[in-house]
């Protein structure tokens, strides 16, 4: 009770002014339009119906949430200037004065009341619940000021009000356009929507009567072009400024080419080879280490992923809350000896074949995975199965459909040793991860722990992150969690993704976001 | 004749009827399904039971498909489950561009391929002859995909003289049209080539050079006419061709047309986007057979009236 009342005093932390003041700089230029190709065409433009990229990308420059994630990961305000944490389940929140949404109406604290219960209390619920935790509706306190009420303590609060699909909507604009609305967003964001041709472009404008600094081009249209080749000769012929999900194998030439500015930064998602820790051999933890010693990381992102992922420094990317480098490297450092020397600890001997054994039984481990779900994770499997050979020990990979893969590791019972899988800690809090894919309840179906990874110690720890809302405490238990798992590895981490977009030259003043969908586009600006 | 014409009409029914059984059942054997896809990997079981009740997807096929049945005849082709639309406003928006581009293709590929097979026919192993028999295995082997990128790089990267894709202008219709009519042209010269040889070896057209017919009027009067009926029926089956390439064509050339729109709904795994589309197209060869039946009975007086 006591850690629970020091947690309630003093909880008002000031969020800053401005997001950010940019200094008057000299060459910047207004005016022009921005042209982005990209393979898809969204499913919706309202974060109800869609929280996928193609949706997101444009519904971002026109939706705002309370909170949001700036490009160096860190909470910064939008629409709401402080917040005041009033209890373990409720937090205060001051809203920004004179903001208005693009079809006039007052932005204020019923808006947000109106948009949580819209997207929580509707039905069916908003795409984005199941990506909210917690999170159950808004409170009405004055015209500025709403408290946000989770359903039980929820530590990763500030970083969920953040997310890319936690934008206010208009409430008169979502009565009057009714299902149309999805296809014409009305939020208060820099840029505001002017017109959607199916499977051909979206187009959204400046918004004038913005609140912030105002966006520096006049429009940005979003073409579809679903062809990669044709999009990269779009690029090339300046039919787009901008191409997402540009062509991995023509980077290295766009990088030296003084027409192109490669944008680049590390993801948030982590792709990694699971091991069942609930199923012998991997039960035995000196195995489990032994593969990480048997596997050359740095020569698989050097040959395979050719500079389009960075490393996997541990079970979390570096840009999530509650991150701690697990200096992987060097607790498991690329070492055929250690690892022989452990398998043999465990018991193992050379078999006939060159295959480990042990009382008659060889060391062959099943293991599924799929082609083209994470960039080349066939490949990466493939490498793996290799260098297990090096130090004894077979896999029998099998390599399926997503759509099959996804169901066999969904299932209560996991009939394969290893798995490869990538994951994206979504809301950039690792309470997403660690208490998702370690607590020993989240095993499938209910949660995603498919290593069936237990340690009671790390069950306590990331329940007691979860209920705090103190961000430090929650920090230093999340360091805690982690040190424990790099001793019992239950994956072996390979890459970390990294967003990658390609413009032209004449393209300035853009930042690509570790979050893949937060493509802001209101500081870019056009020198031509 | 207009019984001949409501017979057909009323014989498309249980066609359509068939297509949507098949097209609903592949949708629903295929592994994934349309919640999972929509909520992501993360979602909650409690969040997906939701949006299959309101989806109805919890149903039972039969019931779902006669659900969906009953709904088309009283005129409601229902909601995308992904976007919420009515499907009847996505295939208007993507219907004019497939149709646009199909009827530019075709038009394209009939002058042409009758040009080049007449005139193959009339010089047959000529050095015009033996180039364009070249050019149609050329243009029959080629995949659309790749005549499509090529074309791209030579005339909007290189030369610079139309766009790379999209849709709007003339300009914009070009490159995909060639694209598209490449392998009909190839396939309609071919064809007019062989039948008007034959026609050419007949014993009418024989007697009629032999009373003094001149040879133009031998080819169009005589010749022509009777070749064209296995082109026509050819005609009908490339147009049918031509609205399935489309597929390809739209993809490459960023056409925002209905092929883009099936292959967006078989993705996402909506089966209500996907049968509308699925019903237009089937819809489109019932007509277009019509048509090709029906004016085979002009050019050929016999045709008409055994019926």
């Amino acid at each position: 009770m006591r850690a629970l009342a020091s947690r309630l005093v003093g909880g008002v932390l000031v969020l800053g002014l401005v997001a950010s003041l940019v200094p008057a700089a000299t060459a910047q230029k207004r005016g022009g339009t921005l042209t982005i190709v990209r393979p898809t065409d969204p499913v919706s433009l309202d974060p109800n119906l869609e929280t996928t990229a193609p949706g997101a990308w444009v519904y971002f420059n026109m939706l705002e949430g309370l909170l949001t994630l700036d490009d160096k990961m860190q909470v910064k305000p939008a629409l709401a200037t402080s917040y005041e944490v009033l209890s373990p389940t409720k937090v205060r929140f001051k809203l920004r004065p004179n903001v208005k949404f693009h079809d006039g109406t007052p932005f204020n604290a019923e808006a947000v009341k109106f948009t949580f219960d819209r997207a929580l209390k509707g039905s069916p619920p908003a795409r984005w619940a199941s990506l909210a935790g917690s999170l159950d509706h808004a409170e009405v306190v004055d015209p500025l000021t709403v408290d946000v009420v989770t359903k039980e303590p929820y530590g990763p609060i500030l970083r969920t009000l953040a997310m890319y699909c936690v934008g206010i909507v208009s409430p008169t604009a979502v009565q009057k356009l009714g299902q149309d609305f999805s296809r014409a967003p009305v939020g208060t964001g820099p840029f505001k929507f002017v017109e959607w041709k199916t499977n051909t472009h979206v187009i959204v404008e400046r918004f004038n009567d913005y609140w912030g600094d105002k966006a520096l081009v006049d429009r940005v249209i979003f073409k579809v072009v679903p062809e990669e080749g044709a999009r990269m000769i779009a690029l090339q012929t300046g039919d787009a400024d901008m191409v997402l999900f540009p062509s991995p194998a023509q980077l290295p030439a766009l990088r030296k080419d003084a027409k192109f500015t490669v944008h680049e930064t590390t993801g948030i998602r982590v792709v990694f080879a699971g091991l069942h820790a609930g199923m012998p051999p991997l039960d035995d933890v000196r195995v489990r280490q032994a593969l990480l010693h048997a596997v050359d990381r740095k020569a698989i992102l050097d040959n395979i992923m050719e500079g389009s992922a960075g490393p996997a420094l541990g079970v979390l990317a570096p840009g999530v809350f509650g991150y701690k480098d697990m200096q992987l490297d060097k607790v498991y450092p690329f070492d055929r000896a250690r690892a022989k020397a452990l398998l043999a600890q465990a018991g193992w001997t050379p078999g006939p074949d060159g295959i480990l054994q042990k009382g008659g039984q060889r060391l062959s481990l099943s293991w599924l995975a799929a082609r083209g779900r994470y960039p080349k994770d066939g490949e990466i499997t493939e490498a793996i199965q290799a260098m297990f050979k090096e130090v004894g020990v077979e896999a029998k990979v099998q390599i399926l459909e997503w759509a099959a893969v996804f169901k066999q590791v969904r299932e209560a019972t996991l009939n394969h040793h290893m798995f490869t899988l990538g994951w994206v800690t979504s809301n950039a809090d690792a309470d997403y991860s660690l208490y998702a894919l370690f607590h020993s309840k989240q095993t499938p179906p209910t949660g995603w722990n498919t290593s069936r990874y237990a340690n009671a110690r790390v069950d306590a720890l990331v329940e007691q992150a979860r209920r705090s809302l103190n961000q430090t405490e929650r920090e230093k238990l999340y360091g805690e969690v982690q040190d424990i798992l790099v001793k019992e590895m239950v994956w072996i981490p390979v890459y970390t993704t990294k967003e990658i977009i390609v413009s032209r030259a004449s393209v300035k003043g853009f930042h690509v976001h570790p979050v893949e969908y937060n493509l802001a586009l209101w500081k870019t600006w056009l020198d031509k | 004749m207009l019984t001949f014409v409501v017979r057909r009409l009323l014989l498309a029914v249980p066609v359509l009827l068939g297509v949507v059984f098949v097209v609903m059942l592949t949708v629903d054997l295929l592994p994934g399904d349309a919640v999972t896809l929509m909520l992501g990997e993360h979602a909650t079981k409690d969040a997906v039971a939701r949006l299959r009740d309101h989806l109805g997807l919890d149903k039972p096929f039969l019931v779902r498909y006669l659900d969906y049945v009953g709904r088309v005849a009283r005129g409601d082709l229902g909601r995308s489950i992904q976007q919420n639309r009515p499907v009847g406003d996505e295939l208007a928006d993507a219907w004019p561009a497939t149709l646009q581009l199909t009827v530019a293709a075709l038009l394209v590929a009939t002058v042409v391929g009758l040009a080049a097979g007449i005139t193959s026919a009339v010089w047959p192993n000529s050095l015009f002859d033996a180039m364009a028999r070249l050019g149609s295995l050329f243009g029959l082997s080629m995949p659309v995909f790749w005549t499509g990128l090529v074309l791209i790089v030579v005339f909007a990267l290189w030369l610079n003289w139309l766009p790379v894709g999209g849709a709007g202008s003339l300009g914009h219709l070009v490159l995909p049209t060639v694209t598209l009519a490449l392998p009909s042209v190839a396939m309609i010269a071919r064809m007019t080539r062989s039948a008007v040889l034959d026609v050419l070896r007949e014993d009418y057209v024989r007697t009629a050079r032999a009373k003094g017919v001149a040879e133009p009027w031998v080819l169009a009067r005589h010749a022509l006419r009777n070749a064209f009926i296995p082109i026509l029926t050819l005609l009908g089956l490339q147009s049918g061709q031509l609205m399935g390439g489309a597929v390809l064509t739209e993809t490459v050339f960023a056409w925002p047309g209905l092929g883009r729109l099936m292959v967006k709904a078989i993705f996402a795994r909506d089966y209500v986007l996907l049968q509308g589309a699925v019903l237009v197209f089937a819809l489109a060869f019932v007509v277009i057979n019509l048509l090709v039946d029906l004016s085979y009975g002009l050019l050929d007086p016999r045709v008409g009236r055994q019926g």
